[in-house]
């Protein structure tokens, strides 16, 4: 029997795997993590389901465990795709930073499973642990720099998608 | 897209209101169907809201939640062992000395009124014809005599009905503080993903409201009892009236009558006018002089306490919030005076809420959609 394992933390909860891998909270720690799951909100969505349409309030934002969706934007004419978000991504990152309308409707292309994070909650938690919150802020900062990059080097049409 | 109604604009839907006020005196009956239940349960909640900014400040000196609540938990226990061995037998003593005081207030409350009405028959001849003086003392002596004696023996098992319960209040308090969160994700999960949402900003919002009204009317109690009781000391130590304690004790009775709108700031008036009256009969002086402290505090109540604890997320109109209180307390007796405000503000949030959701004709759509998808993906083998 081997002792030294009776000592090692149990596996992490496969959700928390795929929260640690999404750029927001890649600095968190497991305790960090832990607590964000108690706040973390798993929905099922069903292929053709939207997650959230344009104009809305924004309230949350999401991550995607399995599935995939793909963001829309009204033109003036048609509807312009702004991209597919996979498994292990997150979208509506925008909705932490105060409650504007929603960018882009939001549409599951096949059955997908999201965990959604709302913002009044995470504001608490984040006060709570003010760590946390840190790393949460510079998270999305992070995201939505890399996101303006993107579209001022021409690689993507919208400053933001979600 | 925008919700069809904005919140405030929702409200204006008559049905609505009519929901909102026939919601907020139904649950009043049925807390009152369940009152043993209900009556720890709200303190539970009460004191939910008092003792989180606690474990959050806690959390945020670097405990983690069980941590956090673990600590307050041994401070509570260590504080209740110290008041049951200082504070509490000195306070039973003067109980004991009160219950056997009661027959001489009870005369001397009497001697006052009976010298008061005599004083008006002497100068009004309306009021001595209408013998107001000897009809009250007919009137009281009844009441002792018959249903007083009742009455005192219901408070008395309406008393020893409550205690066994109010044993749950510390029992929901911990789970409200341990599990709560968690509860709350469980109670989310049974809402569709079309209002998931709206329906966590009803929750949030809710919340808040009530945080704001439990914390603000704590609050409030504790700056009524400081003004009370120190204005009732200023004008009592000196005839001997009052100590510093009674006159604080007697204040936080009437900071609590004041939780009923309106109504409970004259009721603790009267109390504190009848207590001088019992303790000192001849001074009448004392008397006004207390009636003018309780207008200076109510007047403090309005402009500066309320707008600082409470704020004016609560207020309704005048018109409303007395007719609710008293169909509350027709309904609920003192439960339904001490609730209607609270559940009306519940049920207003609640109304706002339901009124932007149901009249969201696109939150509506996406719900039926998703109803059609569900359909559509169990008869997809069936060829229909």
């Amino acid at each position: 029997m081997n002792l030294l394992g009776l000592f090692r933390p149990p596996p992490m909860d496969p959700l928390l795997q795929v929260v640690s891998g999404v750029p927001i909270f890649r600095d968190c720690n497991r305790a960090e993590l832990e607590a964000l799951k108690l706040h973390l909100h798993e929905r099922n969505f069903l292929a053709g389901e939207i997650v959230f349409d344009e104009g809305e309030d924004g309230e949350g934002m999401y991550v995607v465990i399995r599935g995939k969706l793909r963001a829309n934007r009204k033109g003036i004419l048609t509807k312009k795709s702004l991209g597919v978000i996979q498994a292990g991504e997150s979208f509506g990152e925008m909705a932490l930073l105060g409650a504007g309308p929603r960018m882009a409707t939001v549409v599951a292309e096949e059955d997908t499973t999201v965990l959604a994070m709302f913002r009044p909650e995470l504001v608490a938690l984040a006060q709570a642990r003010p760590r946390l919150g840190y790393k949460i802020a510079m998270g999305v900062a992070l995201v939505l720099e890399s996101r303006l990059r993107r579209f001022a080097d021409g690689q993507s049409t919208e400053p933001s998608a979600t | 897209m925008k919700p069809g109604l904005s919140g405030e604009r929702s409200l204006e839907h008559p049905i609505i209101w009519i929901a909102v006020i026939a919601g907020a005196l139904g649950s009043i009956l049925l807390l009152k169907a369940v009152a043993w239940l209900a009556f720890p349960l709200i303190l539970a909640v009460v004191l939910y809201y008092l003792v989180q900014p606690l474990l959050q400040r806690l959390q945020l000196a670097g405990v983690t939640p069980g941590q956090a609540l673990g600590i307050f938990l041994g401070a509570a226990t260590i504080l209740t062992l110290i008041f049951s061995l200082t504070i509490l037998p000195s306070m039973l003593n003067s109980l004991a000395d009160f219950q056997n005081q009661i027959p001489t207030y009870w005369d001397r409350l009497q001697g006052v009124l009976r010298d008061n009405l005599l004083a008006l028959e002497s100068r009004f001849s309306f009021a001595k014809k209408a013998g107001l003086a000897n009809s009250l003392q007919e009137q009281l002596n009844l009441f002792l005599a018959g249903s007083g004696k009742e009455y005192i023996a219901d408070v008395a098992l309406f008393l020893l009905h409550w205690l066994p319960s109010l044993l749950l209040v510390p029992f929901l308090t911990f789970f409200f503080l341990r599990d709560g969160t968690a509860f709350h994700r469980l109670v989310l999960r049974a809402v569709p993903n079309a209002f998931f949402e709206k329906t966590l900003l009803l929750f949030d919002r809710m919340d808040n409201q009530m945080r704001a009204y439990f914390r603000g009317m704590f609050g409030l109690t504790m700056l009524d009892t400081v003004s009370l009781g120190l204005g009732l000391w200023f004008l009592g130590h000196g005839p001997g009236i009052f100590g510093f304690w009674d006159a604080m004790f007697l204040g936080l009775i009437c900071a609590i009558f004041a939780w009923v709108p309106y109504i409970g700031s004259g009721l603790g008036g009267i109390l504190a006018v009848a207590t001088v009256a019992v303790k000192a009969p001849s001074s009448s002086g004392l008397m006004v002089a207390v009636v003018l402290l309780f207008l200076g505090v109510r007047l403090l109540d309005e402009f500066i306490y309320t707008p600082m604890t409470v704020g004016r997320a609560l207020r309704m109109h005048p018109l409303i919030t007395v007719m609710m209180i008293f169909s509350g307390g027709m309904l609920g007796g003192v439960y339904g005076l001490l609730l209607a405000m609270p559940l009306l503000g519940i049920f207003t949030v609640l109304g706002q809420m339901f009124a932007e959701i149901w009249f969201d004709p696109r939150l509506r759509a996406r719900y039926q959609a998703r109803g059609l998808l569900e359909k559509r993906l169990a008869s997809k083998d069936l060829g229909i």
